[in-house]
Formats: C-alpha cells, structure tokens, sequence
C-alpha cells in the first residue's frame, strides 16, 4: 500500500500496475499534399500496416470527400476513418441547411479544427491534410496537428516518412538553399506546372519507400482542378 | 501541517471543518459517505482476453471466397471448449469469422442476431448484406473501444456486397480495419499469410485461382496453422461463398488431411538439428 | 557521398546541450591522413574518439609506414567501437576516402558500438538522420562529377539541417579527389 493515502487518489489500492489496454495503435504510410497555381494534389501510398506485419497492399487513404475536397488523415486508421466519416456528415447537415451550397476550403479547414480539438483530451492520432481550391481558385493545402492546429501551406508531408520527405519538397517545392546562379540571389518562387508536382510526388514516395518499411507497395495521387478530382495509380516497391 | 502531498494547499479540517468530498468529485466519494467496500475496488473493463479463439484465415479465387477458422475455444494453454463454431453467417449474405475472447464473440453473435432479426421485419427481401455487417460490427468494436471497454477481438468479414460483388474485410477491437484478396487474423497473419500470398498477392491474381486450388490451399494453411499454432485444433470450420451461384457452402467438422509428424524427431531445440 | 573517383564528407557546425546552442563552430570532420572521418553524437566522446584514432592512425602509420587507407580504417574504427561494447562511446561515425592504391572511393556508417554500414551511393548520421536520408535518396545520382557533388551534398545537408532543431549554424564541406581535398564553409539559416 502506497503511504500517498488520500481521497483524491484511488491508485492506492493498486500495489502493481496492470497492463492496460491500448486503444491506438499505428497503422504507418505517409501523405504528401502539395498546391499548385489552379490545381491540388494529395497523395498518399496504400500500404497498410499494424507493426511488422502488412496487412493490405491496397487500402486507400486519400478521399474524395465531395465539393471538390480531397481529406486524408493518416496514422491509427480507425481514427482517421472516424474523423472522416464526422467530417462528411457534418458536410451533409451543411448542405441541407444553406440550400446545397458548396462548403469553402477555408470553412472546411475551420470545422476540421473542431472536430479535431473536440476530442482533445482523447484525440484523434492521425495527421490531417485537407487539399482543394480556394475561393480565388487557387490550389490550397490546409495541414492540422492531432488536435486540430492548423495552418495553410504550399506543401506538406505527413505520416510515417514524413521526416524524409519534408526537407526535399521544401528544396523542391519552394526552392529552399537554392540560389540562382547568375545574381547569386534567392532563387525566386515559381508556381510548378502539374507534371512537375506530379513527378516530384513520384520521386517523394519511391526515396521514401527505399528508406521507409511502413512506405510503399501503391501511390494513388488525387488532384483537384477546376474540372473536378482525378486520381492516379502508381506501382511501389513491394518489399 | 500535513505532510501528505495530496493534502497541501487544503484548508486544515481543524479550522475549516470536515472537507466536502462532492466539491472534489473524487471517484471514491462514494465511500465516504456509504461507507460499502463495493467501491473499494475500480470499475473493471475489459483488460484480456480470457478464453480465445486463434486464426481466422481467408482468400479470393475466381468466383467467390473462401473463409475458415478452427473449432477450439483455448483458457491460456487449456483445450477448454473443441466443439465451438467461429465461422457464423448473418442473413444469407454473409460470414464473420471471429477470433480473440470467446464471450465477446457470443455477444458479438448476439447482437448479429438482433440485427438479423429486426432487419427481416419491414423487409420483404433480404437488404442485410456483407457490407453493412461489416459497417455495424466496425462502429461497434470501434465504440467500444472508445468508452476503453474493448471486445477483444479480430473479425473477417466475407460474403456478397450492395452490387452481389464478393466482398471481403476485416476489422479488429480497435476499429482498424482493412481489405486484401488474402488476409488471416492472430497468428495465421505470420504462417497462413505468406502462403496465401504466394497465390493471391493482389486483386489480379483472383481471376487465376480457381475454387479447387483455392480450397486445397485454405486447407493445406490450416495444416500449417495446427503444425506450428499451439492454440489450434486440427479440426475446424470452413465456408465456401460462391458468386456464380450465390450459395453459401458451410463445411463443419473438417480435419487436417495428409500430416506428416516426422519432422518433428528430427528437431532439436529452436529447430536446428544438434550434433 | 560517392561520386565518380571522388567522394564528399560534409557536417554541420552546430554543437548544443539540448535545444541550446552552445557554439556555432564545432566541426565534426575530422583528416587521418587521406582518410575523412564524421562524429556525431556526445560531443566529448566525439572529442576524445578524434584524439584516440589520431594516436591510432600514427600508430599505424609508424608501424606500416604508410598513411592507414579507408577500408583499413574502417575495419579499425569498428573493433575500437567494440571493444567499449558494454560501456560504449555514444558516437555515430562515418568513414570517407579514396583508396591511394586503386583510387577506389569508399564510404561507411556505423552504429555506436561498431556495426559496420558499407555503402554504395551515401551513408548518413546523427540527429537529422532520416532527412538526410530522405534528401540523399530524393537528390544523389551515381557518377558525379566533384562540382555536381558538392552540389549534391550541399544541398542534401543544408535542408535536411533546416528541418532539425538540433542540426544546422553552418556547415562544412569536404570534396576529396586522389591529388586534391577541397574544404568549403557553408553559409545557412542561423536559427
């Protein structure tokens, strides 16, 4: 018996401490969403995972969650699923109640935040990306921590490998370190074309699948134009 | 002064009299005011598995699926039930394959029964398809999970989707859940798993399986399974979902065919046969 | 970083305590010879390692009467390792040279009690690890020229450090030819 007897703790009639159950776990992969001049892409690999063990080759992670936005939340699966099975509810009870007008990116962005925050002391384990166009028709990239700190950005990478593919978009995407040769000054910011976006995603996802055990195996690549979402299927390595 | 940490920082009970312990909300409040030893000990949830079943294993092949899990119910090493079904059909649509504690799934049984059952009033056909089994059995393991009081358990979910396609799924306590052509639940995701991709790594390879080969893999992987599981039977369960035809084949009290102990005198320690 | 009869070695300047900076000038490169040496990790280890392979290196080089070459020096650094297997010094080192012999260029990793890591392409260590490793894997291509290379692993190092707190305040770069080393400093962020 513990000698911290007191009516605030009931620990002290436990002598050992059991184990107890874990409700999350990590079901690995890794996102990348990257926002281009009049287009989106969120990209994410379809290899499951619950340690060492895949589960499926193809699970996919990067939805289409209608009014052209594109939503992955990646980490403990089950959470993601829930987050955003909530999401597209609360979107169906924001169509009934303002005449089926399309929800914004940045309204989106902000209920994401509460759903997120609204289980702060039990959150969601997953890193949030939400890709789309914005009210000027730009591409837009809203990127959220597990409990719902958010920020707009030009590119993000979440997930599993996040740590490996990060610094490269910011080489890659914004041109990070890079000075022009003639001036010797800051190379200037470009918006890229979508082929570029495309295979630098490319490029991300099989440097990460070399590294990456919980990487790999399918990259299914969403992108968001003002023509409406398409997605794209690439192998990975299976090992 | 009181030197007990949980009492700093407390008005003292000489000058301020007795502490109101609802002010607090303390968990055991209760006992200071019904003085029961009931509450001496926490609410308990569920924190293991008691009697378990193992692996349940599954695979695709060209016109349909097939699905099987063995017969025994363990009690830590003990043989506890050799007789209990783990495969249950819901509607004639569907197959859950449970493994994980043994009362969870007799609740999870029921509560696939009341489904069945409040689904089949207002219904002049049968809606219930494998689907939506396996939507209501997610958001409840995953509901459960959330109030941290789990049903211990890992379920395949095989049968016939909203468009009579084969469908097949699987979903554990935690709510994760996930589908691949082969897929095994316990220890069959190590042993059963890379035999079963051997033959069906994606969905491309279905169509080249056909439902003899398929049925003598299932059974050559439950071999394997009772080799090297020592929670399984050699008896077990197997059901053969065929799209075609739209039957359901419910195989019971099948045994592990053609085994060869042999090797078995030749293993010396972790397996490495010993000079 | 391997490159056509070239290779690079490069590290940062930064050493802290923690998430303070302590000095902007701490180089984790260290010569034996024609052969090139990184160590990350606790800065007095790193200190005394430096000093103990010096010793080891003139050692050898009294004995043998000739400059230790990489893939010896591997093979060295890995038994020293080991040797403190139970009481290890907490280092992440990295080997780079080219064979004064066969002109072969070599590089290799290990862990901190000697696990030796022979790579082809590159070999990465310390707090920024797997950046490096998802720059490296992102930017390297065999072959290179010594130019393209300091490129390379400038670039692979400078935003790989930019996304660790504990990585960066400069940077030092190593290109090693047969007949020539060239030592650049690294201007980056200093935050």
């Amino acid at each position: 018996m513990s000698t911290l007897a007191s009516e605030y703790s009931n620990e002290v009639t436990h002598d050992v401490i059991e184990h107890r159950f874990n409700p999350y776990s990590d079901n690995g992969g890794t996102i990348l969403g990257i926002a281009g001049e009049d287009f989106a892409v969120l990209a994410g690999d379809t290899r499951h995972t619950t340690g060492y063990s895949i589960n499926s080759r193809y699970e996919p992670k990067v939805f289409n969650i209608g009014d052209d936005l594109l939503l992955t939340a990646n980490g403990f699966q089950a959470d993601g699923t829930a987050l955003i099975k909530n999401f597209k509810n609360q979107l169906i009870q924001y169509h009934f109640n303002n005449d089926n007008k399309k929800m914004s990116i940045e309204s989106s962005a902000r209920l994401i935040q509460h759903l997120l925050y609204g289980k702060r002391f039990f959150p969601y384990y997953v890193h949030t990306i939400l890709a789309g166009l914005d009210s000027e028709g730009k591409g837009s990239i809203y990127s959220f921590d597990p409990v719902g700190s958010y920020e707009r950005e030009q590119c993000r990478a979440g997930g599993a490998a996040a740590s490996l593919i990060m610094p490269f978009l910011d080489n890659q995407v914004n041109f990070k370190n890079q000075l022009d040769p003639e001036t010797g000054n800051k190379k200037q910011l470009k918006y890229l074309k979508l082929e570029e976006v495309v295979e630098l995603v490319r490029d991300a996802f099989s440097s990460a699948t070399e590294r990456h055990i919980h990487v790999g195996d399918g990259l299914e690549i969403l992108i968001v134009t003002k023509e409406g979402v398409r997605t794209e299927y690439y192998p990975l390595k299976r090992d | 002064m009181n030197h007990d940490p949980y009492h700093w920082g407390r008005p003292s009970n000489e000058t301020y009299g007795q502490y109101n312990y609802k002010i607090s909300n303390a968990s055991n409040i209760n006992k200071q005011f019904n003085n029961a030893s009931s509450c001496d000990f926490p609410t308990m949830l569920t924190q293991q598995p008691m009697i378990t079943g193992t692996s349940v294993i599954a695979i695709k092949y060209n016109d349909g699926l097939i699905i099987a899990a063995d017969n025994m119910g363990s009690y830590g090493s003990l043989m506890k039930i050799d007789d209990l079904e783990r495969l249950i059909q819901v509607g004639d649509k569907t197959i859950v394959g449970i493994s994980g504690d043994i009362s969870d799934l007799q609740q999870i049984e029921r509560m696939l029964d009341d489904v069945e059952l409040e689904e089949s009033y207002d219904m002049e056909s049968s809606n219930l398809n494998a689907e939506h089994i396996h939507e209501y059995l997610s958001n409840v393991l995953y509901n459960r999970r959330s109030k941290m009081n789990p049903l211990w358990n890992a379920c395949i979910v095989g049968g016939f989707d909203s468009n009579d396609e084969i469908f097949l799924k699987y979903v554990d306590m935690l709510g994760v859940s996930y589908s691949s052509p082969s897929m095994a639940t316990g220890f069959g995701a190590h042993l059963a798993i890379p035999l079963l991709r051997e033959k069906v790594d994606k969905e491309s390879d279905v169509v080249k399986l056909n439902k003899q080969d398929a049925i003598q893999l299932v059974k050559d992987c439950m071999k394997i399974l009772f080799y090297r599981d020592a929670r399984s039977l050699d008896k077990y369960s197997l059901c053969i979902i065929n799209k075609t035809s739209k039957e359901i084949e419910f195989l019971k009290n099948l045994k592990c065919e053609d085994m060869n102990w042999e090797v078995g005198k030749n293993i010396r320690g972790y397996g490495i046969p010993q000079l | 970083m391997v490159g056509k009869d070239c290779v690079a070695i490069a590290c940062d300047l930064r050493l802290g305590s923690q998430s303070l900076g302590v000095s902007n000038n701490f180089e984790k490169v260290f010569q034996y010879g024609h052969v090139f040496m990184g160590l990350t990790g606790l800065a007095s280890d790193v200190l005394t390692v430096h000093e103990n392979f010096r010793m080891k290196t003139n050692l050898y080089k009294m004995r043998e009467e000739r400059e230790i070459e990489p893939e010896s020096m591997a093979n060295l650094v890995s038994t020293s390792l080991y040797e403190k297997r139970f009481g290890p010094w907490f280092v992440g080192p990295i080997v780079a040279g080219i064979n004064s012999k066969s002109g072969k260029p070599f590089v290799c990793a290990f862990d901190f009690i000697g696990c030796i890591d022979y790579a082809k392409d590159f070999v990465v260590s310390g707090t920024a690890a797997d950046q490096l490793y998802g720059m490296c894997e992102g930017l390297y291509e065999p072959n290179l020229e010594p130019e393209d290379l300091f490129e390379t692993i400038s670039q692979a190092l400078l935003n790989a450090a930019d996304r660790d707190a504990l990585s960066g305040w400069g940077a030092v770069v190593y290109v090693i030819t047969k007949d020539k080393v060239t030592k650049r400093y690294l201007k980056s962020r200093q935050d």
